[in-house]
């Protein structure tokens, strides 16, 4: 007969406001089984936990309900107290009746009754419950960072000097990502490359990081600490090793026209390119989309320049398989382009531009040099207006949030301009400026008040182009809602940070969820911000959401420390709640018939193949094994299987079925 | 039939199979299965007009199972249809069976995947037509007179399992009418345990069944309970575009998604 002992929780007020945990208690205590039942304040608490651990030895408790809140937080407390006095963990169970009952319903007999109800099935499903053991499984300490921005180059220099190895797949040509595009960084207008530069090298010359640039991972499986990522390198149709990076074939290239990403179309590269100067590697790869030999079959001048004879036409993406432990996602954001706005032109504006793109254009490395000269004559503007929240915050557009860094870097820009056009005038139209990390704040009023940007709060309802200028039309809603119209030579938006296309399609290959906008999710909006939901696949930089560089520097150091904790131990244990596939008596051996519908349903590929033999080795038949290892606990199988032959340890359709059957008994 | 009894003479004598599995001469002028292991026995063999019954259902029993593979069975378009299905199924390999069909009065005997598939494919089941009138008739009631037609047609369920024991389809060694840990579905033959018996079944074949009807021809009090599974594999090929029974390598249609699935079931 089994011994149950039901720990009944007021949780202060939360409970005991509106449940009668007394009266809980002591329902509980004519149930059949329940050797125990009493209620108390806190269970939670070290005399609470106490309460178990004592009644476990005295009364030689078989199982143990405990009725509280829910078992996402505190059940590894209880399980913890429970193994203490020597219990097996997995005898003990919650019973939720807080979220599931006293915050949902008013203090009523009801919701007492409720309570209890709740208890009983818990108390239903202990008396079937058995004891399980942690799985142990090996860890690979090798780390593979997705995305080489700053946030992936932080992570993988982090767990690379922590001794760990590190794969780092960067899908352009160079790593750097956004960080590499911008002029000077707010709040301290220092200078981005310089700052970067140097960690983009280290990188490179980093014995513990192998880098794979222009390459992508295609599909990752297995879990915590045994993942295989399928990584395909692109053809970059050079040999990297022969090649010198001088730069020679980038001059011989015939296509010159093609508008530069780096750049952000603002000016351009040939179809053998380096994205930037300081680009690492500083070595060119071929735009096959591009380039005149792999369009017609003709051309090959760069071959014909190339010193070292590195050029290979012939080249074939190559695709690896490599055994990592843990995975950062660092794939950073995009921003919308100007086409996507109606009210400013759709574009067709070539003095409208985002504010990526004037980041290239005040950039010493940029189309003009660092000179804040416009796109559509290459005069020096006198009148530039800065329009914030374009798309952000704006429901009507399908964004809802905030992006974050542009009210910074739009103090960033118009003090910029201000430095490098000194009779220039800038005005900003904000709706409200959020300036909240250390230093923002007084970083915009510098630019107010040292640099008389003149801040105009309200909305711009239009722009159109009148006689080579832009008229930009808006409110100004501090003055009542006057109407404003400045006659500007140059527009920029600060447009809305969105996820990367293909966001979706990596978070799929990487079994990880994402929003409605497409930011990848974490595991908890407070408490577990860099984690996800698939053990051992940590989030960091704006791939999350819109996040400014010491934030995205912050989150990938977190991650490291994620990745080394997890690396700083030989092996992970793993809760036991996985599925298993019956055995029994001869002939049978199973009652699995070996149809494999599980392993079609099953999302994480835990379900192989397994051949029954008899002791004198005859094969009996081929049925159906879950990779303890791989098993996530979902059920799923268990809801596929005709002939209940597969059951999930922890949540057994007996344990199941008994609570619901309970519910259902007088 | 002289065909097939030379094509069985040969199979045997070369020891291709170890069994064939066909119709022979029952009684009442009704044709019955028969197994044929030995040379002698292969004139017991008719092949008529009469010979519907779906023989691919003794694939599956342990007594037939026990002679070996490969085994010939004499086959009906449903029969070849639920091989295929049985292979897709992991139940039967390739070469496991010599499917004996008639084609153009010639008999031919179908081993590899493409001719199993091809046949399957160019041979649709044809059900006699009152059931397609049935059908018709129930699709045309309303929810409640549907409901009242099968409380009163399953009011003369008592639970024999012979529909269980026809289907091809039904090979589980252990059924969940047999799971008593715990007890999913009610063993006794009332109202409550008859309708999740057969509700269960349904489900079980819903995208699976084959329509041979192997299952209503077998119930002793005339239950049409091949309409149920019908209808569920219809209403899966509906949603899904997939027919069971002419892909010996089909994953299975409900725990297998598409990404060209309409998804019109989610709201
Ligand atoms: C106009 C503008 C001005 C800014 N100014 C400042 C400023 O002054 N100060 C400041 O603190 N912040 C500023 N920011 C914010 C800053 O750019 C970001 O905080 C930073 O770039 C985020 O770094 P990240 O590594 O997360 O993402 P990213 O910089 O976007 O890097 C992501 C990297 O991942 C790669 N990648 C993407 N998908 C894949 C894939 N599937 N596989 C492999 N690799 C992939 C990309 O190619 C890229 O290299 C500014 C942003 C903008 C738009
Ligand atoms: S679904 Fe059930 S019977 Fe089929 S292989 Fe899986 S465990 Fe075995
Ligand atoms: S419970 Fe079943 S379906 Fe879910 S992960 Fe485990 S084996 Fe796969």
């Amino acid at each position: 007969m089994a011994r149950i002992g039901v720990f009944v929780c007021h949780c202060g007020e939360n409970i005991a406001a509106t449940v009668d945990c007394e009266k809980v208690a002591k329902a509980c205590a004519q149930l059949p089984g329940v050797a125990y039942s009493i209620d108390y304040k806190y269970m939670c608490s070290d005399p609470g936990q106490n309460l178990i651990r004592e009644a476990i030895k005295e009364k030689n408790l078989t199982g143990v309900v405990v009725a509280a809140c829910s078992p996402r937080m505190h059940e590894p407390t209880f399980r913890r107290a429970c193994a203490e006095a020597g219990l097996n963990p997995y005898l003990c169970e919650m019973a939720n009746i807080r979220e599931h009952c006293s915050w949902v319903h008013p203090k009523s007999e009801e919701t007492t009754l409720k309570a209890i109800d709740i208890v009983k099935t818990i108390i239903a499903k202990v008396r079937k419950n058995q004891p399980l053991y942690p799985i142990k499984v090996p860890v690979t300490k090798t780390a593979l960072v997705i995305g080489g921005g700053i946030a992936g180059i932080q992570a993988a220099l982090d767990i690379a000097n922590a001794g760990h190895r590190v794969i780092l797949v960067e899908k352009e040509p160079s790593i750097g990502g956004h960080m590499a595009q911008l002029s000077e960084t707010f709040p301290t207008l220092d200078c981005s490359q310089c700052i970067l530069t140097p960690r983009m090298v280290e990188v490179a010359q980093h014995p513990s990081i192998t880098l794979y640039t222009y390459a992508e991972v295609e599909s990752l499986t297995g879990f915590i600490g045994n993942f295989v990522a399928r990584i395909r390198k692109k053809a970059k149709s050079i040999d990297e090793k022969l090649c010198t990076g001088c730069g020679e074939c980038v001059n011989a290239c015939p296509i010159k026209k093609i508008p530069s990403e780096f750049n952000m179309g603002l000016g351009t590269r040939p179809a053998i390119y380096i994205p930037f100067p300081q680009a690492v590697p500083n070595k060119p790869v071929i735009d096959r989309s591009r380039c005149t030999y792999f369009r017609t079959g003709k051309c090959r001048f760069c071959e014909s320049k190339c010193p070292t004879k590195a050029i290979r036409f012939d080249q074939n993406d190559e695709v690896i398989n490599v055994q990592v432990g843990a995975v950062v996602v660092a794939t950073g954001f995009t921003v919308l382009e100007s086409t996507f706005f109606p009210e400013y032109g759709y574009g067709q504006y070539k003095d409208v531009v985002t504010g990526l793109q004037f980041e290239r254009i005040l950039s010493a490395s940029g189309p003009t040099l660092g000179e804040v000269r416009r796109p559509s004559d290459g005069a020096i503007p006198k009148k530039v207006v800065f329009i914030t929240c374009a798309g952000s915050r704006d429901p009507a557009k399908g964004i809802e949030y905030c992006s974050k860094i542009c009210c910074m870097y739009t103090a960033k820009h118009a003090m910029l301009y201000k430095h490098k056009v000194h009779d220039g005038q800038a005005y900003v139209f904000y709706m409200d400026i959020r300036a909240t990390g250390k230093g923002y704040d007084e970083f915009v009023r510098r630019a107010i008040e040292e640099d008389h940007v003149k801040y105009i709060r309200g909305r711009v309802s239009r722009v159109y182009e009148r006689n080579g200028k832009i008229v930009v039309c808006g409110a100004d809603t501090l003055l009542g809602a006057e109407p404003v119209e400045i006659e500007a030579d140059m527009v920029v938006l600060a447009t809305a940070g969105v996820a990367n296309p293909g966001a979706e399609e990596l978070a799929q290959a990487l079994h990880i969820s994402y929003d409605r906008h497409r930011f990848f999710t974490e595991a908890h909006p407070k408490l577990r911000p860099v984690e996800t939901n698939t053990a051992g696949i940590f989030l960091a930089g704006a791939c999350q959401s819109p996040k400014d560089i010491p934030e995205s520097v912050g989150q990938a150091s977190a991650t490291a420390s994620k990745v080394v904790a997890l690396f700083s131990r030989d092996e992970l244990t793993r809760e036991p709640i996985v599925a298993v596939v019956n055995r029994c008596a001869p002939p049978l051996y199973s009652t699995c018939v070996g149809c494999f519908m599980c392993q079609t349903a099953c999302p994480y590929s835990a379900i192989e193949r397994e051949e029954l033999r008899t002791r004198d080795g005859t094969l009996v038949k081929t049925v159906a094994r879950v990779n303890p290892g791989l098993c996530q606990g979902c059920g799923t199988c268990v809801a596929f299987c005709r002939s209940k032959s597969i059951d999930l340890q922890g949540y057994s359709n007996e344990q199941m079925y008994a609570e619901v059957v309970e519910l259902f008994a007088e | 039939m002289k065909q097939l009894h030379e094509r069985a003479h040969e199979l045997l004598e070369q020891k291709a199979v170890s069994v064939i599995i066909g119709y022979g001469e029952g009684t009442e002028g009704r044709v019955r299965p028969v197994f044929i292991r030995t040379l002698e026995a292969v004139r017991l063999l008719v092949w008529d007009d009469r010979c519907r019954v779906n023989l691919a259902v003794y694939l599956n029993k342990p007594e037939i199972r026990k002679f070996g593979f490969p085994i010939a069975v004499v086959s009906t378009p449903a029969t070849v249809r639920t091989i295929v299905q049985l292979i897709a199924e992991h139940q039967l390999s390739i070469g496991d069976v010599v499917v004996l069909v008639r084609e153009n009065d010639t008999v031919r005997a179908l081993i590899q995947k493409e001719d199993l598939e091809q046949y399957a494919r160019n041979n649709p089941v044809i059900f006699p037509p009152f059931v397609i009138e049935e059908i018709e008739l129930l699709k045309k009631m309303s929810i409640e007179e549907r409901f009242t037609y099968w409380q009163e047609e399953l009011a003369k369920c008592f639970k024999c399992y012979a529909c269980r024991a026809a289907c091809p389809l039904c090979y589980c060694e252990k059924c969940i009418t047999d799971v008593n840990q715990p007890q999913w579905v009610c063993v006794a033959p009332h109202p409550v345990g008859v309708f999740e018996w057969h509700i269960n079944r349904a489900m079980h074949l819903a995208g699976r069944c084959i329509e041979c009807g192997s299952c209503t021809i077998a119930c002793p009090v005339g239950i049409p309970i091949a309409l149920l599974t019908i209808e569920a594999t219809r209403v899966v090929k509906e949603e899904f575009a997939f027919t069971p029974g002419i892909d010996c390598n089909a994953p299975s249609a409900l725990s297998t998604f598409r990404v060209d699935d309409k998804e019109t079931f989610i709201r």
